[in-house]
Protein backbone atom coordinates (compact mmCIF):
# COMPACT_ATOMS: atom_id res chain seq x y z
CA UNK A 1 0.00 0.00 0.00
CA UNK A 2 1.27 3.39 -1.03
CA UNK A 3 0.79 6.33 1.32
CA UNK A 4 0.56 8.74 -1.64
CA UNK A 5 -2.51 6.82 -2.86
CA UNK A 6 -4.16 7.16 0.55
CA UNK A 7 -3.24 10.82 0.64
CA UNK A 8 -5.21 11.54 -2.51
CA UNK A 9 -8.42 10.65 -0.74
CA UNK A 10 -7.77 12.81 2.32
CA UNK A 11 -5.90 15.79 0.88
CA UNK A 12 -9.03 17.94 0.86
CA UNK A 13 -9.69 17.49 4.55
CA UNK A 14 -5.98 17.86 5.39
CA UNK A 15 -5.80 21.18 3.51
CA UNK A 16 -9.00 22.41 5.16
CA UNK A 17 -7.64 21.49 8.58
CA UNK A 18 -4.39 23.37 7.96
CA UNK A 19 -6.14 26.49 6.67
CA UNK A 20 -8.65 26.38 9.53
CA UNK A 21 -5.86 27.24 11.99
CA UNK A 22 -4.61 30.18 10.03
CA UNK A 23 -4.91 31.65 6.53
CA UNK A 24 -2.11 30.52 4.28
CA UNK A 25 -0.63 30.88 0.82
CA UNK A 26 0.27 27.94 -1.44
CA UNK A 27 3.75 27.00 -0.32
CA UNK A 28 2.93 27.87 3.29
CA UNK A 29 0.17 25.24 3.25
CA UNK A 30 2.57 22.72 1.70
CA UNK A 31 5.12 23.41 4.43
CA UNK A 32 2.58 23.01 7.20
CA UNK A 33 1.31 19.72 5.75
CA UNK A 34 4.86 18.41 5.55
CA UNK A 35 5.61 19.58 9.06
CA UNK A 36 2.54 17.66 10.20
CA UNK A 37 4.02 14.48 8.76
CA UNK A 38 2.61 14.36 5.24
CA UNK A 39 6.07 14.57 3.70
CA UNK A 40 5.13 13.01 0.38
CA UNK A 41 2.62 15.72 -0.47
CA UNK A 42 3.25 17.35 -3.88
CA UNK A 43 3.28 21.14 -4.32
CA UNK A 44 1.09 21.12 -7.39
CA UNK A 45 -1.44 18.78 -5.74
CA UNK A 46 -1.82 21.20 -2.83
CA UNK A 47 -2.12 24.29 -5.08
CA UNK A 48 -4.69 22.51 -7.24
CA UNK A 49 -6.63 21.39 -4.18
CA UNK A 50 -6.67 24.92 -2.77
CA UNK A 51 -8.00 26.18 -6.07
CA UNK A 52 -10.67 23.47 -6.22
CA UNK A 53 -11.83 24.06 -2.64
CA UNK A 54 -12.02 27.78 -3.45
CA UNK A 55 -14.12 27.10 -6.56
CA UNK A 56 -16.35 24.80 -4.51
CA UNK A 57 -16.97 27.68 -2.10
CA UNK A 58 -15.16 26.21 0.92
CA UNK A 59 -12.36 28.80 0.96
CA UNK A 60 -11.96 32.53 0.55
CA UNK A 61 -9.01 33.98 -1.29
CA UNK A 62 -7.13 37.28 -1.38
CA UNK A 63 -3.94 38.51 -2.94
CA UNK A 64 -1.24 40.17 -0.84
CA UNK A 65 1.02 42.38 -2.95
CA UNK A 66 4.70 42.35 -2.23
CA UNK A 67 7.04 45.20 -2.90
CA UNK A 68 10.11 43.05 -3.26
CA UNK A 69 8.85 39.98 -5.04
CA UNK A 70 5.80 38.51 -6.75
CA UNK A 71 2.55 38.76 -4.83
CA UNK A 72 1.11 35.92 -2.83
CA UNK A 73 -2.32 34.43 -2.93
CA UNK A 74 -3.75 33.63 0.50
CA UNK A 75 -6.55 31.22 1.25
CA UNK A 76 -8.77 31.23 4.34
CA UNK A 77 -11.61 28.98 5.47
CA UNK A 78 -15.22 30.20 5.47
CA UNK A 79 -18.44 28.90 7.02
CA UNK A 80 -19.06 26.39 4.27
CA UNK A 81 -15.46 25.17 4.55
CA UNK A 82 -15.86 24.70 8.29
CA UNK A 83 -19.08 22.73 7.79
CA UNK A 84 -17.35 20.55 5.21
CA UNK A 85 -14.41 20.03 7.53
CA UNK A 86 -16.67 19.03 10.45
CA UNK A 87 -18.49 16.52 8.30
CA UNK A 88 -15.28 15.07 6.90
CA UNK A 89 -13.81 14.81 10.39
CA UNK A 90 -16.72 12.60 11.41
CA UNK A 91 -16.42 10.52 8.26
CA UNK A 92 -12.68 10.12 8.81
CA UNK A 93 -13.10 9.16 12.47
CA UNK A 94 -15.64 6.49 11.65
CA UNK A 95 -13.61 5.21 8.73
CA UNK A 96 -10.32 5.11 10.58
CA UNK A 97 -11.94 3.40 13.56
CA UNK A 98 -13.45 0.80 11.26
CA UNK A 99 -10.14 0.21 9.51
CA UNK A 100 -8.19 0.06 12.76
CA UNK A 101 -10.61 -2.45 14.22
CA UNK A 102 -10.52 -4.49 11.07
CA UNK A 103 -6.76 -4.56 10.82
CA UNK A 104 -6.22 -5.28 14.51
CA UNK A 105 -8.81 -8.01 14.61
CA UNK A 106 -7.23 -10.01 11.83
CA UNK B 1 7.08 34.76 5.43
CA UNK B 2 10.40 35.00 3.72
CA UNK B 3 10.83 37.07 0.64
CA UNK B 4 12.58 35.48 -2.24
CA UNK B 5 13.55 36.49 -5.70
CA UNK B 6 12.27 34.84 -8.80
CA UNK B 7 15.16 33.37 -10.76
CA UNK B 8 15.03 33.12 -14.58
CA UNK B 9 14.68 29.34 -14.22
CA UNK B 10 11.57 29.77 -12.08
CA UNK B 11 10.11 32.31 -14.51
CA UNK B 12 10.75 29.91 -17.42
CA UNK B 13 9.26 27.02 -15.47
CA UNK B 14 6.12 29.04 -14.66
CA UNK B 15 5.79 29.91 -18.35
CA UNK B 16 6.06 26.22 -19.20
CA UNK B 17 3.33 25.37 -16.69
CA UNK B 18 1.02 28.07 -18.10
CA UNK B 19 1.71 26.86 -21.65
CA UNK B 20 0.74 23.33 -20.63
CA UNK B 21 -2.54 24.73 -19.28
CA UNK B 22 -3.17 26.85 -22.37
CA UNK B 23 -6.19 24.79 -23.43
CA UNK B 24 -8.06 26.07 -20.35
CA UNK B 25 -9.80 29.45 -20.28
CA UNK B 26 -7.28 32.27 -19.58
CA UNK B 27 -9.11 33.27 -16.37
CA UNK B 28 -8.78 29.75 -15.07
CA UNK B 29 -5.07 29.61 -15.86
CA UNK B 30 -4.58 32.96 -14.15
CA UNK B 31 -6.43 31.83 -11.02
CA UNK B 32 -4.64 28.52 -10.94
CA UNK B 33 -1.12 29.90 -11.33
CA UNK B 34 -1.41 33.18 -9.48
CA UNK B 35 1.31 33.17 -6.87
CA UNK B 36 3.09 30.26 -8.53
CA UNK B 37 6.37 32.19 -8.90
CA UNK B 38 6.26 33.31 -5.26
CA UNK B 39 5.59 29.78 -4.03
CA UNK B 40 8.34 28.32 -6.20
CA UNK B 41 10.83 30.99 -5.25
CA UNK B 42 10.18 30.33 -1.60
CA UNK B 43 10.43 26.59 -1.99
CA UNK B 44 13.72 27.10 -3.82
CA UNK B 45 15.11 29.45 -1.27
CA UNK B 46 14.29 26.96 1.47
CA UNK B 47 15.90 24.01 -0.22
CA UNK B 48 18.72 24.87 -2.58
CA UNK B 49 19.15 21.22 -3.56
CA UNK B 50 15.66 21.23 -4.91
CA UNK B 51 15.26 20.65 -8.64
CA UNK B 52 12.45 22.02 -10.73
CA UNK B 53 10.21 19.23 -11.96
CA UNK B 54 8.96 18.81 -15.52
CA UNK B 55 6.61 21.71 -16.23
CA UNK B 56 4.10 19.57 -18.13
CA UNK B 57 3.95 16.93 -15.38
CA UNK B 58 3.61 19.68 -12.79
CA UNK B 59 0.74 21.21 -14.79
CA UNK B 60 -0.95 17.81 -15.03
CA UNK B 61 -0.75 17.35 -11.26
CA UNK B 62 -2.08 20.88 -10.72
CA UNK B 63 -4.92 20.27 -13.12
CA UNK B 64 -5.86 16.91 -11.58
CA UNK B 65 -5.87 18.31 -8.07
CA UNK B 66 -7.94 21.29 -9.17
CA UNK B 67 -10.49 18.93 -10.72
CA UNK B 68 -10.01 20.38 -14.18
CA UNK B 69 -10.30 18.30 -17.36
CA UNK B 70 -7.13 16.60 -18.52
CA UNK B 71 -5.55 17.62 -21.72
CA UNK B 72 -5.76 14.22 -23.38
CA UNK B 73 -2.47 14.54 -25.17
CA UNK B 74 0.26 17.08 -25.39
CA UNK B 75 0.23 18.53 -28.90
CA UNK B 76 2.33 16.31 -31.13
CA UNK B 77 3.67 16.73 -34.60
CA UNK B 78 2.20 14.67 -37.39
CA UNK B 79 -0.98 14.71 -39.39
CA UNK B 80 -2.53 11.74 -37.60
CA UNK B 81 -1.91 13.12 -34.13
CA UNK B 82 -3.07 16.57 -35.26
CA UNK B 83 -6.29 15.14 -36.64
CA UNK B 84 -6.88 13.15 -33.48
CA UNK B 85 -6.20 16.21 -31.33
CA UNK B 86 -8.60 18.31 -33.39
CA UNK B 87 -11.22 15.59 -33.11
CA UNK B 88 -10.81 15.38 -29.33
CA UNK B 89 -10.99 19.15 -28.96
CA UNK B 90 -14.17 19.25 -31.00
CA UNK B 91 -15.56 16.38 -28.94
CA UNK B 92 -14.69 18.20 -25.73
CA UNK B 93 -16.43 21.38 -26.91
CA UNK B 94 -19.44 19.38 -28.02
CA UNK B 95 -19.66 17.52 -24.73
CA UNK B 96 -19.59 20.79 -22.80
CA UNK B 97 -22.30 22.27 -25.03
CA UNK B 98 -24.43 19.14 -24.71
CA UNK B 99 -24.10 18.97 -20.93
CA UNK B 100 -25.69 22.39 -20.61
CA UNK B 101 -28.88 21.10 -22.20
CA UNK B 102 -30.64 18.42 -20.07
CA UNK B 103 -32.54 16.86 -22.99
CA UNK B 104 -29.43 16.66 -25.14
CA UNK B 105 -27.46 15.35 -22.20
CA UNK B 106 -29.96 12.53 -21.67
CA UNK B 107 -29.95 11.73 -25.39
CA UNK B 108 -26.16 11.80 -25.41
CA UNK B 109 -26.02 9.44 -22.48
CA UNK B 110 -28.24 7.04 -24.38
CA UNK B 111 -26.12 7.27 -27.51
CA UNK B 112 -22.92 6.76 -25.54
CA UNK B 113 -24.37 3.65 -23.96
CA UNK B 114 -24.77 2.29 -27.48
CA UNK B 115 -21.08 2.61 -28.31
CA UNK B 116 -20.37 -1.13 -27.77
CA UNK B 117 -22.79 -1.79 -30.63
CA UNK B 118 -20.69 0.48 -32.81
CA UNK B 119 -17.53 -1.40 -31.83
CA UNK B 120 -19.07 -4.59 -33.18
CA UNK B 121 -20.46 -2.91 -36.31
CA UNK B 122 -17.10 -1.44 -37.24
CA UNK B 123 -15.45 -4.85 -36.80
CA UNK B 124 -18.08 -6.34 -39.10
CA UNK B 125 -17.47 -3.56 -41.65
CA UNK B 126 -13.72 -4.07 -41.49
CA UNK B 127 -14.19 -7.79 -42.09
CA UNK B 128 -16.49 -7.07 -45.01
CA UNK B 129 -14.06 -4.63 -46.58
CA UNK B 130 -11.12 -7.00 -46.19
CA UNK B 131 -13.20 -9.85 -47.63
CA UNK B 132 -14.23 -7.68 -50.58
CA UNK B 133 -10.62 -6.59 -51.05
CA UNK B 134 -9.51 -10.21 -51.33
CA UNK B 135 -12.12 -10.78 -53.99
CA UNK B 136 -14.69 -12.72 -52.04
CA UNK B 137 -17.55 -12.51 -54.56
CA UNK B 138 -20.27 -12.26 -51.95
CA UNK B 139 -18.30 -9.67 -50.07
CA UNK B 140 -18.76 -10.82 -46.52
CA UNK B 141 -21.31 -13.58 -46.71
CA UNK B 142 -22.42 -16.17 -44.25
CA UNK B 143 -20.28 -18.69 -46.11
CA UNK B 144 -16.76 -19.43 -45.07
CA UNK B 145 -15.85 -20.11 -41.47
CA UNK B 146 -12.61 -18.29 -42.12
CA UNK B 147 -14.33 -14.91 -42.32
CA UNK B 148 -16.19 -15.64 -39.10
CA UNK B 149 -12.81 -16.12 -37.46
CA UNK B 150 -11.58 -12.84 -38.93
CA UNK B 151 -14.75 -11.14 -37.68
CA UNK B 152 -14.17 -12.58 -34.22
CA UNK B 153 -10.59 -11.30 -34.20
CA UNK B 154 -11.58 -7.83 -35.42
CA UNK B 155 -14.40 -7.67 -32.87
CA UNK B 156 -12.05 -8.46 -29.99
CA UNK B 157 -9.55 -5.81 -31.13
CA UNK B 158 -12.31 -3.26 -31.79
CA UNK B 159 -13.92 -3.76 -28.40
CA UNK B 160 -10.57 -3.63 -26.60
CA UNK B 161 -9.76 -0.36 -28.37
CA UNK B 162 -13.21 0.93 -27.53
CA UNK B 163 -12.58 0.12 -23.87
CA UNK B 164 -9.32 2.04 -24.04
CA UNK B 165 -7.13 -1.08 -23.93
CA UNK B 166 -4.40 -2.26 -26.29
CA UNK B 167 -3.53 1.29 -27.25
CA UNK B 168 -0.25 2.26 -28.83
CA UNK B 169 1.24 5.51 -30.03
CA UNK B 170 -0.60 6.92 -33.02
CA UNK B 171 -3.61 4.65 -32.51
CA UNK B 172 -6.11 7.43 -31.74
CA UNK B 173 -5.50 8.92 -35.20
CA UNK B 174 -5.87 5.50 -36.80
CA UNK B 175 -9.11 4.86 -34.93
CA UNK B 176 -10.43 8.22 -36.05
CA UNK B 177 -9.66 7.48 -39.72
CA UNK B 178 -11.02 3.96 -39.32
CA UNK B 179 -14.27 5.28 -37.86
CA UNK B 180 -14.66 7.76 -40.73
CA UNK B 181 -14.00 5.00 -43.30
CA UNK B 182 -16.44 2.71 -41.51
CA UNK B 183 -19.18 5.37 -41.47
CA UNK B 184 -18.63 6.11 -45.16
CA UNK B 185 -18.61 2.39 -46.03
CA UNK B 186 -21.65 1.55 -43.92
CA UNK B 187 -24.37 2.40 -46.44
CA UNK B 188 -22.83 0.81 -49.57
CA UNK B 189 -21.91 -2.30 -47.62
CA UNK B 190 -25.38 -2.64 -46.14
CA UNK B 191 -26.89 -2.16 -49.61
CA UNK B 192 -24.53 -4.66 -51.22
CA UNK B 193 -25.09 -7.31 -48.59
CA UNK B 194 -28.85 -6.84 -48.61
CA UNK B 195 -29.82 -9.68 -50.91
CA UNK B 196 -28.63 -8.09 -54.12
CA UNK B 197 -25.67 -10.44 -54.10
CA UNK B 198 -22.37 -9.72 -55.71
CA UNK B 199 -20.75 -6.36 -55.55
CA UNK B 200 -22.67 -3.13 -55.31
CA UNK B 201 -21.93 -2.38 -58.98
CA UNK B 202 -23.64 -5.57 -60.11
CA UNK B 203 -26.59 -4.64 -57.94
CA UNK B 204 -26.92 -1.27 -59.59
CA UNK B 205 -26.59 -2.72 -63.10
CA UNK B 206 -29.27 -5.31 -62.55
CA UNK B 207 -31.74 -3.37 -60.55
CA UNK B 208 -33.44 -1.32 -63.31
CA UNK B 209 -34.25 -4.40 -65.38
CA UNK B 210 -37.11 -6.70 -64.72
CA UNK B 211 -36.06 -10.33 -64.84
CA UNK B 212 -39.09 -11.20 -66.93
CA UNK B 213 -37.84 -9.08 -69.80
CA UNK B 214 -36.35 -11.81 -71.87
CA UNK B 215 -33.64 -10.43 -74.11
CA UNK B 216 -31.75 -7.18 -74.05
CA UNK B 217 -29.00 -5.74 -76.16
CA UNK B 218 -26.71 -3.08 -74.72
CA UNK B 219 -29.32 -2.29 -72.10
CA UNK B 220 -32.19 -1.90 -74.58
CA UNK B 221 -35.02 -4.38 -74.64
CA UNK B 222 -35.22 -6.62 -77.69
CA UNK B 223 -38.87 -6.94 -78.76
CA UNK B 224 -38.49 -8.76 -82.06
CA UNK B 225 -35.86 -10.58 -84.09
CA UNK B 226 -35.39 -10.49 -87.85
CA UNK B 227 -33.44 -13.27 -89.52
CA UNK B 228 -31.87 -13.18 -92.99
CA UNK B 229 -30.58 -16.13 -94.96
CA UNK B 230 -27.14 -16.54 -96.51
CA UNK B 231 -28.22 -14.55 -99.53
CA UNK B 232 -29.39 -11.70 -97.30
CA UNK B 233 -33.10 -12.25 -97.86
CA UNK B 234 -35.51 -11.92 -94.93
CA UNK B 235 -36.75 -15.17 -93.39
CA UNK B 236 -39.99 -15.82 -91.61
CA UNK B 237 -41.15 -18.41 -89.06
CA UNK B 238 -37.68 -18.94 -87.63
CA UNK B 239 -37.71 -20.80 -84.29
CA UNK B 240 -34.95 -19.75 -81.95
CA UNK B 241 -33.57 -21.58 -78.89
CA UNK B 242 -30.72 -20.72 -76.60
CA UNK B 243 -27.73 -22.94 -75.75
CA UNK B 244 -29.81 -24.85 -73.19
CA UNK B 245 -32.70 -25.48 -75.55
CA UNK B 246 -34.93 -22.86 -73.97
CA UNK B 247 -37.17 -21.05 -76.47
CA UNK B 248 -35.95 -17.48 -76.91
CA UNK B 249 -38.86 -15.26 -76.04
CA UNK B 250 -38.15 -11.55 -75.94
CA UNK B 251 -41.69 -10.89 -74.81
CA UNK B 252 -44.64 -12.93 -73.63
CA UNK B 253 -48.19 -12.88 -74.91
CA UNK B 254 -49.37 -10.57 -72.16
CA UNK B 255 -46.80 -7.89 -72.96
CA UNK B 256 -47.78 -4.89 -74.99
CA UNK B 257 -45.55 -2.35 -76.59
CA UNK B 258 -45.83 1.08 -78.07
CA UNK B 259 -47.15 1.18 -81.61
CA UNK B 260 -45.78 4.66 -82.30
CA UNK B 261 -43.50 7.26 -80.78
CA UNK B 262 -46.20 8.82 -78.62
CA UNK B 263 -47.42 5.43 -77.44
CA UNK B 264 -51.01 6.25 -78.49
CA UNK B 265 -51.37 2.85 -80.10
CA UNK B 266 -50.50 -0.31 -78.23
CA UNK B 267 -49.47 -3.54 -79.89
CA UNK B 268 -49.55 -7.08 -78.53
CA UNK B 269 -47.51 -10.03 -79.64
CA UNK B 270 -49.32 -12.86 -81.34
CA UNK B 271 -48.06 -16.38 -80.82
CA UNK B 272 -47.61 -18.89 -83.59
CA UNK B 273 -49.30 -22.28 -83.43
CA UNK B 274 -46.96 -25.27 -83.60
CA UNK B 275 -47.96 -28.71 -84.88
CA UNK B 276 -48.32 -29.81 -81.26
CA UNK B 277 -51.04 -27.23 -80.82
CA UNK B 278 -48.90 -25.14 -78.49
CA UNK B 279 -48.78 -21.42 -79.09
CA UNK B 280 -45.10 -20.44 -79.33
CA UNK B 281 -43.57 -17.01 -78.87
CA UNK B 282 -40.13 -17.93 -80.15
CA UNK B 283 -41.13 -17.88 -83.81
CA UNK B 284 -39.68 -14.84 -85.54
CA UNK B 285 -40.41 -12.26 -86.63
CA UNK B 286 -43.20 -12.07 -84.08
CA UNK B 287 -46.50 -10.82 -85.46
CA UNK B 288 -48.18 -7.92 -83.74
CA UNK B 289 -51.80 -6.93 -83.36
CA UNK B 290 -53.16 -3.54 -82.26
CA UNK B 291 -54.85 -3.73 -78.86
CA UNK B 292 -57.00 -1.48 -76.75
CA UNK B 293 -55.26 0.60 -74.14
CA UNK B 294 -55.35 -1.39 -70.93
CA UNK B 295 -53.81 1.18 -68.61
CA UNK B 296 -57.15 1.95 -66.98
CA UNK B 297 -59.01 -1.34 -67.18
CA UNK B 298 -55.92 -3.45 -66.56
CA UNK B 299 -56.87 -5.73 -69.45
CA UNK B 300 -56.11 -5.48 -73.11
CA UNK B 301 -58.01 -6.98 -76.02
CA UNK B 302 -57.29 -6.95 -79.72
CA UNK B 303 -58.92 -4.04 -81.49
CA UNK B 304 -62.02 -5.26 -83.27
CA UNK B 305 -61.36 -6.23 -86.86
CA UNK B 306 -57.58 -5.90 -86.55
CA UNK B 307 -55.38 -8.63 -87.97
CA UNK B 308 -52.00 -9.80 -86.77
CA UNK B 309 -49.25 -8.67 -89.08
CA UNK B 310 -45.51 -9.17 -88.94
CA UNK B 311 -43.85 -5.84 -88.28
CA UNK B 312 -41.81 -4.15 -90.92
CA UNK B 313 -38.30 -5.60 -91.09
CA UNK B 314 -35.49 -3.12 -90.49
CA UNK B 315 -33.85 -4.10 -93.78
CA UNK B 316 -35.40 -5.41 -96.95
CA UNK B 317 -32.18 -7.21 -97.71
CA UNK B 318 -28.82 -7.49 -96.02
CA UNK B 319 -25.46 -8.26 -97.60
CA UNK B 320 -25.07 -11.91 -98.57
CA UNK B 321 -22.63 -14.11 -96.71
CA UNK B 322 -19.45 -15.13 -98.45
CA UNK B 323 -19.68 -18.92 -98.11
CA UNK B 324 -16.84 -21.22 -99.19
CA UNK B 325 -18.21 -23.31 -102.07
CA UNK B 326 -17.86 -26.74 -100.44
CA UNK B 327 -19.79 -25.70 -97.37
CA UNK B 328 -22.40 -24.01 -99.46
CA UNK B 329 -22.92 -27.20 -101.45
CA UNK B 330 -23.20 -29.39 -98.38
CA UNK B 331 -25.82 -27.00 -97.03
CA UNK B 332 -27.94 -27.57 -100.11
Amino acid sequence: MDATQLLKGVLDVAVLAVVEDEDGYGYDVVRRLRAAGLEEVGDASVYGTLRRLYTAGALTSYVVPSEEGPHRKYYGINAQGRATLDLQRKVWNEFSTTMTNLLEAS
Amino acid sequence: MSTSTVTPEIAAFARGVRAALADLPPDEVEELTEGLEADLAEAYAEDLQRELPDAAAYATELRAAAGLPMRTQVVKRGVLAGLAQGWRDTQKDLVIAVRRNPTLAAAMEFVVSLSPVWWVIRAWLATWLVAAFFGSEQGYGVQGGFWWLVLLGFTIVSVQWGRGLWHFSGLPGLILIGNVVAIVALLPVLAASDGWGGSSEAGYAEAPFDESSGISLAGTEVTNIFAYDAQGKPLSNIQLFDQDGRPMMPVSGSDTMCGDDMCDRRLAVVGTKLETGVEAFNVFPLSLVPVTDGTETGETAPVAGATATPPKAPFLKVPAVLVPEKVAKSNQ
